[in-house]
């Protein structure tokens, strides 16, 4: 699609050819797309796609190998970010980008072009007071990044991105950490924006927000341009889901029976649409076994990772999935590090398949069955400067005596095999996790984590920032082992893919369980939960 | 009483310099383990130079010179050439330690002790018991000041805090980490070259082979030890140099029944508890450093 057809105003922002190389990789290839002034964009596609890719050469933080890119007109150098703020291009990362131990007023500053000097304290707070005010950020000026939630720091990112004359502010899956309340906030942040003539790209992958706001829509499916930008109004959801996926893609997300070569069992329910209660719930079989996991009350201490645990009671049976839902920071990490024998325990029992794991150390209760798949793929599941095959044989290495000898060209040879069966997508084992997709990221820890020996699967927002392939294939994994016989905690902030999988539903609030849910669950009951009654948390 | 505050004075005045020469390193996002070796070398410039020219001006400039062109060095080899920056440092500490060394007998024909006719200027009579010090003493405070407000309130200590915090982040803002340490060790460099000639010629009045004596570590523990605050971490180092003075003192008084090495030791050892206090005391380093993740 030419974009210089005459009758179109001068785009916000115009690429031409847009080529990029990862040494032999090419993670974009010749992308001509021109986005129209005033408009909220969405460009969608899988993890890997090359959507971050593309917007990092439009903020001039890539230099591609080839191609142009103007900003309302004005061709721009590529490759310095300096040029593409100038001509009025911000981008707000995924993975936020502000140093955490700057106060408030102290990174809007330091982004700031123009006049500079001396300040003092009070001057910068008040230079950034109404300008946080006019944004609706509630963040005080004073306060340190690395002490506000996510979605005031998601607010005080975007108020950063803005202290320029923006005209092009591109944010790159600002969703993937917020909770539904949050998005909402984000998505009406985002038409303000528009209404007062910002041009908006959202880097999305979620189908049903891209279709909730954006304007016009532009596809990427391995580094192409599939379509667009074309009007949201002529696609469809299902029309959207193909051209994402693309005809050819095994991962998609269509009913039936997994793809060939996977090891784990049919699964039980192929649907990843978020349309109600999904499996059909095994009742967990009472008395004659004792649960898998189970948790009785436990308190914890409050430390820097999140609030203390107050009395938690639960239990999760072999072959059940129990969802943890809640506004993220109110105990779920805390849970998490409980169980892995990472928290420190003030009172209460944790069983593991009826054995009190209290005094065990994190390798025993691995030993024992349990796996995690954690919070952070990039910092606690993956040593992303190892190679493929070390990342996945750290689990059952650990498991083997101090000094006993390792093959690694076995090693090599096993991972291989195993990541092909878990068809991620590589080039060699030696390469490092780095390099790899967020999607194939998470298979790799899904083969190490989802083997023959796992009792108690914990998986911490196993999806966040996948696409629908790589997230079908995630939940697909879980119920697999949950056929097994294995029992699964799922947390998840993504309440519609929680409602499907789970068995049941528990949430937490500061560091309890206010509520537990059955099938079919109900949204306002399950929020009003999570909010607390008193409403005392956003 | 006064004595003792001179003495002070002047074994913390170097340090302090060398401190604030870590601090801006520390912040920029470069361990600068090579304090020791730029130190030694603005040191044997600053004598060797005023025995050359004659003039102090002159000495100190091509002390400050050399130790730019060292800390530039360095910089290439971290990050140009992308060498560990601590393996990095320890080499330019090895380079300064042997390269005065080879420097002096070059010159002189032995590895002896170089004396020049003067030193660093003094402040003067007029100031009595205290006219023994040099400009560089009185200077400090003064010096510490400017510091905190390049570093703490200005947009470009801003930027030098986030290029070692979270360098992705300047780069997100059109900013370059690599500029960032270029600037803050070439500044670092200028502070070196103060604390050298402090060191050779504030009371001294000689060069002598390593005669920084571990110094640049000292000073690179007052950094950790004061979290490379522009305020705190000078703080540490003159609370080195206190105790380290009290020791000689002690050393002087109870040399009898102590035993010399131990007391010797005192302010090595303070450096040790200092710097394991000061971990206690923020809950302990997260060792530092965003990884710049290449998620596509």
């Amino acid at each position: 699609m030419p974009p210089d057809s005459p009758a179109a105003a001068v785009a916000a922002l115009d690429c031409r050819d847009v080529t990029v190389r990862y040494g032999a990789v090419t993670a974009l290839s010749g992308i001509t797309a021109a986005f129209a002034p005033g408009l909220i964009h969405a460009v969608v596609g899988q993890n890997g796609a090359g959507k971050t890719t593309f917007a990092r050469v439009a903020a001039g933080l890539v230099q591609p190998a080839e191609g142009e890119v103007s900003i309302l007109g004005t061709p721009i150098r590529t490759g310095h970010v300096s040029e593409s703020r100038a001509a009025g291009v911000e981008l707000v990362h995924q993975s936020f980008a502000l140093p955490p131990s700057f106060t408030v007023s102290e990174a809007m500053e330091f982004g700031a072009t123009g006049r500079g000097g001396l300040f003092t304290a009070r001057r910068l707070r008040r230079r950034w007071q109404a300008h946080l005010a006019e944004l609706d950020v509630t963040a005080g000026p004073t306060q340190r990044i690395r002490d506000l939630p996510v979605e005031t720091q998601q607010a005080v990112e975007i108020a950063r991105a803005l202290i320029t004359d923006a005209r092009v502010l591109i944010l790159d899956e600002p969703t993937a950490v917020l909770t539904p309340a949050g998005i909402e906030t984000l998505f009406d942040r985002v038409r303000r924006l528009k209404a007062s003539g910002v041009t908006v790209l959202l880097i999305l992958h979620k189908i049903r927000e891209v279709l909730a706001i954006a304007d016009t829509l532009t596809v990427l499916r391995a580094g192409q341009l599939v379509d667009g930008p074309r009007p949201a109004a002529t696609v469809d959801e299902a029309e959207l889901t193909r051209l994402i996926v693309g005809q050819s893609d095994p991962a998609a997300g269509r009913s039936g029976a997994g793809p060939a070569g996977q090891p784990v069992s049919p699964p039980v329910s192929p649907s990843v649409s978020p349309s109600g209660p999904g499996a059909s719930p095994m009742v967990p079989a009472a008395g004659s076994h004792p649960p898998a996991l189970g948790i009785y009350a436990l308190r914890t201490r409050a430390d820097s990772e999140g609030p203390a645990l107050e009395d938690v009671d639960l239990e999760v049976a072999p072959g059940e999935i129990l969802g943890i839902a809640g506004v993220e920071g109110n105990g779920q990490k805390s849970l998490v590090r409980a169980i892995a024998g990472l928290a420190e325990v003030e009172s209460g029992r944790i069983m593991l398949g009826g054995r009190d794991i209290g005094p065990r150390s994190l390798g025993e209760r691995r030993a024992a069955g349990l796996r995690i798949i954690p919070f952070e793929r990039n910092t606690e599941g993956l040593s992303l400067r190892s190679s493929l095959w070390e990342n996945w044989s750290a689990g059952a290495l650990l498991q083997r005596p101090l000094l006993s000898p390792v093959r690694p060209d076995h090693l090599r040879r096993d991972c291989a095999a195993a990541l092909r069966e878990w068809q991620v997508r590589y080039h060699s084992p030696a390469q490092p996790a780095g390099s790899l997709s967020g999607g194939n990221a998470q298979k790799v820890i899904l083969a190490r984590e989802i083997d023959e020996a796992a009792r108690l699967i914990i998986a911490a927002q196993p999806t966040r920032g996948l696409d629908i392939g790589a997230t079908a294939f995630v939940w697909r994994a879980l119920r697999a082992a949950r056929d097994r016989g294995a029992a699964v905690l799922v947390i998840s902030s993504d309440l519609d893919e929680l409602f499907d999988i789970s068995d049941r539903v528990v949430v937490m609030l500061s560091g309890r369980v206010s509520g537990r849910f059955a099938p079919p669950y109900s949204l306002t009951r399950v929020g009003a939960a999570m909010t607390g009654a008193e409403g005392a948390f956003a | 009483m006064i004595d003792l505050l001179i003495a002070i004075l002047r074994s913390g005045t170097p340090l302090v310099y060398i401190t604030l020469a870590g601090v801006i390193a520390q912040r920029s996002g470069v361990w600068h383990l090579g304090l020791e070796g730029i130190m030694i070398i603005g040191a044997c410039a600053t004598i060797l130079g005023i025995v050359a020219t004659g003039s102090f001006a002159l000495a100190l400039l091509i002390a400050v010179l050399l130790c730019v062109a060292a800390s530039v060095l360095l910089w290439v080899v971290i990050e140009k050439l992308r060498a560990n920056p601590i393996i990095a440092g320890l080499g330019m500490t090895g380079l300064g330690l042997g390269g005065t060394a080879l420097a002096v007998e070059a010159i002189f024909g032995s590895q002896a002790t170089v004396s020049a006719p003067f030193g660093v200027p003094r402040i003067g009579d007029s100031f009595g018991r205290f006219g023994v010090l040099s400009i560089f003493v009185v200077a400090l405070p003064v010096v510490v000041a400017l510091f905190w407000v390049l570093l703490r309130r200005t947009r470009f200590g801003l930027r030098l805090a986030a290029s070692g915090e979270h360098p992705f982040a300047l780069r997100s803002i059109g900013g370059n980490p690599s500029a960032m340490r270029l600037a803050a060790l070439v500044i670092g460099g200028v502070l070196c070259a103060i604390g050298g000639a402090e060191l050779a010629g504030g009371s001294l009045q000689f060069f002598a082979q390593g005669m920084t004596a571990g110094r640049g570590f000292m000073a690179f523990a007052a950094v950790v030890f004061g979290a490379a605050h522009p305020v705190a971490a000078p703080a540490a180092a003159l609370l080195f140099a206190i105790l380290g003075t009290l020791g000689i003192r002690a050393q002087l008084l109870f040399g009898e029944k102590v035993p010399h090495d131990l007391l010797q030791a005192v302010p090595y050892l303070t450096t040790v508890v200092g710097v394991w206090l000061s971990s206690r005391l923020r809950g302990g380093g997260d060792g530092g450093g965003y990884g710049e993740l290449r998620d596509r």
